[in-house]
């Protein structure tokens, strides 16, 4: 699954840590997620929306 | 646990857990040790033998219900999936070298080789697995 992590991230000058701290979740949680080798659960995803105050669909998109 | 997570920032609850499961480790080896002791100088009844053998697997138990417990309460998703594929790893690796063990066992040839405890062979290979996990995430 494709998504817009790191680009939301850098609009806002976060670094990974930042981001981690604020999902409380490891930086090697968000390294992954944006590099797309962990998709993460829909509890984890619906808090990125909330986060960035965006929608899930407009972060993740499908590559199918 | 202990090569692990190897993060500089443990959380609580991976402190613990660690803690928890190095006592249920040592306990294991020490059980494990007294128990062949005791097999060797003293000639138990066979009912005891069977209550004493059984002695050492009771931390094991300890060592599951530790990771289960770790795995339910870590919040961390993208840790605990590394946890479980490090797991898997570590069944796989013990497996694999307890069947290779058991075959050249049958040889008579061969020396006597170094007995290992697939308890540690397991712990051993699923810290590797996790700081080889953790390092492609970084």
């Amino acid at each position: 699954m494709k998504n817009r992590l790191r680009v939301l991230r850098a609009e806002r000058g976060w670094s990974q840590a930042d981001l981690a701290d604020r999902l409380e979740v490891s930086r090697q949680s968000v390294n992954a997620i944006e590099t797309g080798r962990f998709d993460p659960s829909l509890p984890l995803a619906f808090k990125l929306a909330r986060l960035f105050a965006t929608a899930i669909e407009q972060i993740f998109t499908d590559e199918a | 646990m202990n090569i692990v997570l190897c993060h500089r920032q443990f959380s609580p609850l991976q402190r613990r857990s660690m803690q928890l499961f190095g006592a249920n480790l040592g306990l294991t080896a020490a059980l494990s040790l007294a128990t062949r002791d005791l097999f060797k100088e003293a000639h138990l009844p066979a009912l005891l033998g069977y209550f004493v053998a059984a002695l050492p697997t009771v931390p094991v138990i300890g060592i599951v219900a530790v990771v289960g417990r770790y795995l339910a309460r870590e919040a961390d998703e993208f840790i605990r999936a590394i946890v479980v594929q490090s797991l898997l790893w570590g069944l796989g690796i013990t497996f694999v070298a307890d069947i290779y063990l058991g075959g050249l066992f049958a040889y008579p040839s061969i020396l006597r080789l170094i007995p290992i405890l697939n308890i540690d062979l397991f712990c051993v290979s699923v810290g590797v697995a996790v700081r080889i996990q953790l390092r492609r995430a970084q």
